[in-house]
């Protein structure tokens, strides 16, 4: 070899020493969004395996990753982790030649703030760390950002964390639509001093604190920004997650606390925003659309389907980007137009015309069909003279003859549509059906609807849960009526609970306007805060004392919290018992699940934190208004929990048993229209029907003698 | 406090450096996928990524020394297809990762040969093993009037070659196709010298009269070794083709004379500041936007180089006496006209003559066709494809269309197809010259070059290996 090449030899291996004394660089993936914007098909597959472009979505994120040179990946799944754990079991991930070490972690997190927390438990990391999203794909170079980062470590170690943002200019289809977030940032330091999230239909209007205004020269209000979820953090970012146990997530729940904390911790957290390179979310249908789109424009080169990221694929690029696999089948008269990708072994009949669609392998598309904008994933069947727009068809979906499927509707895996159906734009047919608190991950097969799939067909109308209350999502952009529609249908579920957030609403209105008149008039934009608040606190309350629960915490301690979040977030007393209610109720169905038995799980739960109970529902006044209402939360929080009318029996019995509900509040709470309300309501409080006649019962018999019924 | 985390990039650098602690497997599918995604390209780094990786996989490949040196050189040859197929496929449009494999494979062949060549010479019973592979390069088949010994292309033969007396004759018929005017002195002169090469390549070639005297130890000769020789003789060849190319810019590059160019070639910076030391001339520099404007503006205000681990520093064409006025790509028709000679470096030549060159070379040419102003391609052997272009459009790599309109630009991103393609397809007869760096050549004698320097049965690497190696179009 030329000394010259030797020379270049030494100098690169004393640097390699060099570097091998340095922290290797980790990544935390949170395979699980924790979010349900992709059902129904994640009813059956983790959001991470979902193909964009042929491709799952997981493989753009550890790809991002790989060439960011990240050294050590930590992967967190919540939902489907076998199918996760399986399928990167067969990725080259998992090799010995993959280019970092990938660690699988199994949790039961529910949001990124749990997994986080447990993260900082097990203590598996050292230094600072990329933290992404399993939906991310982005092409941005990372070493910029991270020399940004750590020479504000060096300078300021309070300096917490990074968050890289893109710019978007004004319009972009590739920004959130619903939820758009505005970051106050100070361009001097970089330093992201407020933050907001603006929901479409509402007044933009931004609450700075005086402080920020005085302290800052000069503050850039950026609304232009795409949040792709990629933080560089530091260490202490778990540390804060787990002295605040309410953040659940890293934009609502860390950012806006650390920057109300900033005058405490003075704990910083900085932006880098980029205008070049790609990096965006697959948050919702809407970003799958998009980012759909950007793949096969070649945006997010090189990550486009040339590249071939799965070692067995082999597409091949064409003129005006149609992509192309092996081993495909055109007729002769078929027509590809521009930005298509067509996987493997898939067959296209005469006459049809594919334009502007994605197609999975091994599909079987008929004859004179058309195809726009739709999204068609591996193994479907399309028939003869179909039409299909901007929609999803799922794996092994079949789509029968002469059939429509309106631009928005989403068809979930194994589906059959019958011939000459026509599917509206706001459908989400799926054949699973979740199995409530049972275990996240089993579905069965739910029961065929005739109606919407056509005679022969099979797959039903998915339902839409009362517990997710994240919008429901459509593909279709800018149909706001659509979405209202679809999450006044959710509402509209439970009755108890929709009544409950309007009542809630309508005080906190009316209370506003009675203190100030001034308010009055910007009313209808207060209220929409309020109530997002109520949900909040209602989350949060729930969330933590569960959390306390089962780690079996002292009663007073969880009082303690749960009285301070009360004052923190001015919640009413009403949505304490609301969560106390839930809260109680989900830990002994989660008792349940675990197969002990309703009336031990009661009892293990209900009298040693009697304390919350009786805290928050008074029994010494002529008034069971309250007891009343405690007993419909339950009541409604039971009705899709396993063996809820066993619970339920058992809770009152409990209740009656500790003098925590009298027998007034029992009878009244039966006479309740409110209680009786759907047939599930009456199902979920069947059993208990004897208990309240033997209290009622009781009661009207002798007042002054004690009670010893059961 | 943690200590402060490395989060580089990977690269070239990175990969070269990798290589030497990782395992073979690693190495391949860390070069696959950097390949995959784009962050080794161009030809020069793709080139020498392929040639250090093959490098790596020859030294680790375990053979045994009972092993019969024919069967060993089969297990090479196999192997480093199957590696070459699997690098080819990351992204066929790299052909220099292809170009290569190919060259590696001629060594491992070249070196059966020999030996086989001296097996017949010193003990008859050598010679039955080696006959499997004795028909692989047919004596009758090749145009060329040479022993089978003699198949070593020029530039792998190391200066105890050219000592030998009796492959004079076939070196020079071998370089017959340099034979125009100067060049083929310039070529037999640096061949003659071999100052001209690098200083430690000095190779234990087989053939070599040390290897006569002692029969034992020709007929265990290690294959293993060879080939590692030769390869490093590769290596060392790619680290000076730059160099080797500007040795005949005087030659092209006369005083008074306009030349334009193109891009921020690294060969075509050190042509023209060989023949700045000595001639006065004028440089007009079309910018190469959207993909390579910024690294053409670098090159020409601070010179270049340094980047990569084997790239020398050069200084800027200015600040060594020459004009160099720097264009707007619109405006090369319109300047054509003033131009003397055009000089272009493309990715890769094709078989037939015809280049794969930054986006805007394609402009370029044409432009200097209808002023019949000469097109000189400078080249490295290296670059030289044994393929020909049946599609054209699938040779072409598509870009990052962000370079031309920016993402930010969202109508701009929801209603335009934006493409971006990086290189354009040249078509041969706008090409004048071609200047190796074996010398100049002209188009209709590309083939020869291409004809020693590849092995026909190499040519198609994703071709099954035929059983024992007899495949002989």
């Amino acid at each position: 070899m030329a000394p010259k090449a030797k020379k270049g030899a030494n100098a690169q291996k004393s640097k390699g020493a060099e570097e091998e004394r340095e922290e290797p660089l980790q990544a935390v993936v949170f395979a699980d969004s924790f979010e349900t914007r992709f059902a129904p098909f994640t009813l059956e597959r983790p959001r991470c395996l979902l193909p964009l472009a042929n491709t799952p979505l997981v493989e753009y994120t550890l790809e991002f990753l790989a060439n960011a040179g990240v050294e050590e990946v930590i992967l967190y799944c919540g939902n489907h982790t076998d199918q996760v754990e399986e399928y990167l079991k067969h990725s080259k991930w998992t090799r010995d030649t993959a280019p970092f070490s990938l660690e699988i972690i199994r949790s039961d997190a529910r949001s990124v703030g749990d997994a986080m927390r447990d993260l900082d438990q097990k203590q598996l990391i050292t230094g600072d760390f990329i933290c992404v999203y399993g939906d991310v794909v982005a092409n941005i170079q990372m070493e910029a950002a991270l020399a940004a980062h750590r020479t504000r470590r060096e300078k300021n170690k309070k300096a917490i964390m990074t968050m890289v943002l893109r710019e978007a200019g004004d319009f972009h289809r590739t920004k959130s639509q619903n939820i758009r977030p505005v970051f106050v940032v100070d361009p001097a330091t970089e330093r992201c001093v407020h933050y907001e999230q603006m929901r479409p239909r509402e007044t933009p209007r931004l609450d700075i604190a005086e402080e920020v205004l005085k302290e800052h020269v000069e503050v850039e209000v950026r609304e232009d920004l795409i949040d792709c979820g990629i933080d560089i953090c530091t260490p202490e970012v778990l540390a804060q997650y787990t002295d605040n146990f309410d953040w659940q997530v890293p934009r609502r729940g860390f950012l806006y606390g650390v920057l109300k904390d900033y005058e405490t911790n003075q704990l910083t957290v900085h932006t880098h925003i980029t205008s070049e390179g790609y990096a965006a979310r697959v948050k919702n249908l809407l970003s799958y659309d998009a980012i759909s789109k950007d793949v096969v424009s070649r945006w997010t080169y090189p990550l486009c389907p040339d590249v071939n990221m799965l070692s067995d694929q082999l597409y091949q690029l064409q003129k005006g980007n149609v992509y192309q696999e092996d081993g495909i089948v055109l007729a002769r008269s078929s027509v590809i137009n521009r930005k298509s990708v067509l996987g493997k072994a898939t067959s296209v009949g005469s006459e049809s015309v594919i334009s502007n669609s994605i197609i999975g392998r091994r599909c079987v598309i008929g004859k004179r069909v058309k195809i726009d904008g739709a999204y068609i994933w591996d193994d479907a069947r399309i028939g003869d003279d179909a039409n299909i727009k901007k929609a999803i068809i799922a794996n092994e979906a079949s789509v029968g003859k002469k059939c429509h499927i309106q631009a928005g509707a989403l068809i979930s895996y194994g589906v059959s549509i019958a011939e000459g159906t026509t599917v509206t734009g706001s459908s989400r047919i799926t054949r699973a059906k979740r199995q409530r608190r049972q275990s996240k991950d089993q579905t069965a097969e739910g029961p065929t609807n005739p109606k919407i799939v056509g005679e022969g067909g099979a797959g039903y109308e998915m339902e839409v849960d009362e517990d997710e209350d994240d919008l429901v999502e459509t593909l279709l952009s800018g149909d706001i009526y659509n979405m209202r529609k679809l999450s006044l249908s959710a509402d509209s579920i439970s009755t108890l609970d929709s009544e409950d957030e309007d009542e809630d609403l309508e005080d906190s209105s009316k209370r506003r306007s009675s203190r100030s008149e001034s308010f009055a008039s910007i009313g209808s934009d207060e209220s929409g805060d309020t109530r997002r608040k109520a949900t909040d606190f209602h989350h949060e309350a729930a969330a933590s004392i569960v959390d306390a629960l089962q780690k079996n915490d002292d009663v007073n301690n969880i009082q303690l919290e749960l009285q301070a979040l009360k004052l923190a977030s001015n919640a009413e007393d009403k949505q304490v018992r609301r969560a106390v209610a839930v809260a109680l109720m989900k830990r002994i169905a989660g008792l349940v699940e675990s197969g002990m038995a309703p009336k031990d799980a009661v009892a293990k739960t209900v009298p040693p934190n009697q304390l919350l109970i009786t805290r928050c529902v008074t029994t010494d006044k002529e008034e069971y208004s309250e007891q009343v209402e405690f007993l419909l939360y339950m009541q409604t929080d039971l009705l899709h929990r396993q063996q809820g009318d066993k619970i339920l029996l058992f809770a009152c019995n409990t209740l009656a048993h500790k003098d925590l509900v009298e027998a007034e509040g029992f009878e009244q709470w039966w006479e309740d229209p409110r209680s009786s309300a759907t047939d599930e309501l009456q199902a979920v409080r069947k059993d208990t029907k004897q208990l309240v006649d033997v209290l009622v019962g009781d009661d009207d018999d002798d007042e002054d003698e004690d009670d010893d019924s059961e | 406090m943690p200590a402060p985390v490395v989060g580089q990039t990977p690269s070239l650098t990175t990969f070269l450096k990798s290589l030497k602690h990782s395992p073979i497997e690693t190495s391949i599918e860390l070069l696959i996928s950097l390949l995959r995604r784009r962050q080794i390209s161009h030809s020069r780094p793709c080139a020498l990524a392929t040639a250090h990786l093959l490098l790596r996989v020859v030294a680790a490949e375990r053979l045994k020394p009972t092993t019969d040196s024919t069967v060993a050189a089969l297990r090479l040859i196999e192997r480093i297809r199957d590696v070459g197929r699997r690098l080819v496929a990351a992204q066929p449009r790299e052909m220099a990762v292809g170009n290569i494999v190919r060259r590696v494979l001629g060594v491992v062949r070249e070196v059966v040969e020999e030996q086989g060549d001296g097996g017949e010479e010193s003990s008859g019973g050598g010679s039955e093993p080696m006959s499997p592979l004795a028909p692989a390069v047919p004596q009758d088949l090749r145009p060329r009037p040479r022993t089978p010994g003699d198949a070593t292309p020029p530039n792998f033969d190391g200066p105890s070659d050219i000592a030998v007396n009796s492959r004079r004759p076939a070196l020079a018929s071998s370089t017959s196709y340099a034979g125009q005017g100067p060049q083929s002195t310039s070529l037999l002169s640096f061949l003659e010298h071999p100052l001209g090469r690098s200083p430690t390549a000095t190779p234990s070639t087989p053939g070599t009269p040390s290897r006569k005297s002692t029969q034992d130890k020709q007929e265990k000769l290690d294959i293993k070794a060879e080939v590692i020789d030769g390869i490093k003789e590769l290596l060392d060849e790619l680290e000076v083709v730059d160099t080797q190319i500007a040795e005949s810019a005087l030659e092209h590059i006369h005083s008074g004379e306009t030349i334009l160019t193109h891009g921020s070639s690294q060969t075509v910076q050190k042509f023209l500041t060989t023949a700045a030391r000595k001639r006065k001339f004028t440089v007009v520099h079309a910018e190469g936007w959207p993909n390579d404007h910024e690294a053409t503006h670098a090159t020409i205000v601070n010179g270049g180089g340094g980047t990569g681990i084997e790239d020398e520093k050069w200084k800027p064409l200015t600040s060594m006496g020459v004009t160099v006025i720097l264009i707007p790509d619109t405006a090369i028709f319109a300047l054509m006209s003033r131009i003397n000679k055009v000089l272009i470096s493309p990715h890769i030549v094709l078989a037939n003559g015809s280049l794969l060159a930054a986006a805007g070379t394609s402009t370029i040419a044409l432009a200097a066709q209808a002023h019949s102003v000469p097109v000189v391609v400078l080249a490295g052997v290296y670059k030289l494809s044994p393929v020909y272009p049946f599609d054209t459009q699938e040779l072409i790599e598509y870009g990052d269309p962000s370079k031309v309109v920016g993402f930010e630009e969202g109508e701009f991103v929801e209603g335009v197809d934006v493409g971006n393609p990086v290189l354009d397809f040249v078509e041969t007869e706008t090409v004048g010259l071609f200047v190796t760096n074996l010398g100049g050549c002209a188009r209709g004698y590309l083939y020869r070059v291409v004809a020693d320097h590849y092995r026909g049965e190499d040519v198609d690497l994703s071709a099954a290996a035929a059983p024992n190696g007899k495949t002989v179009a």
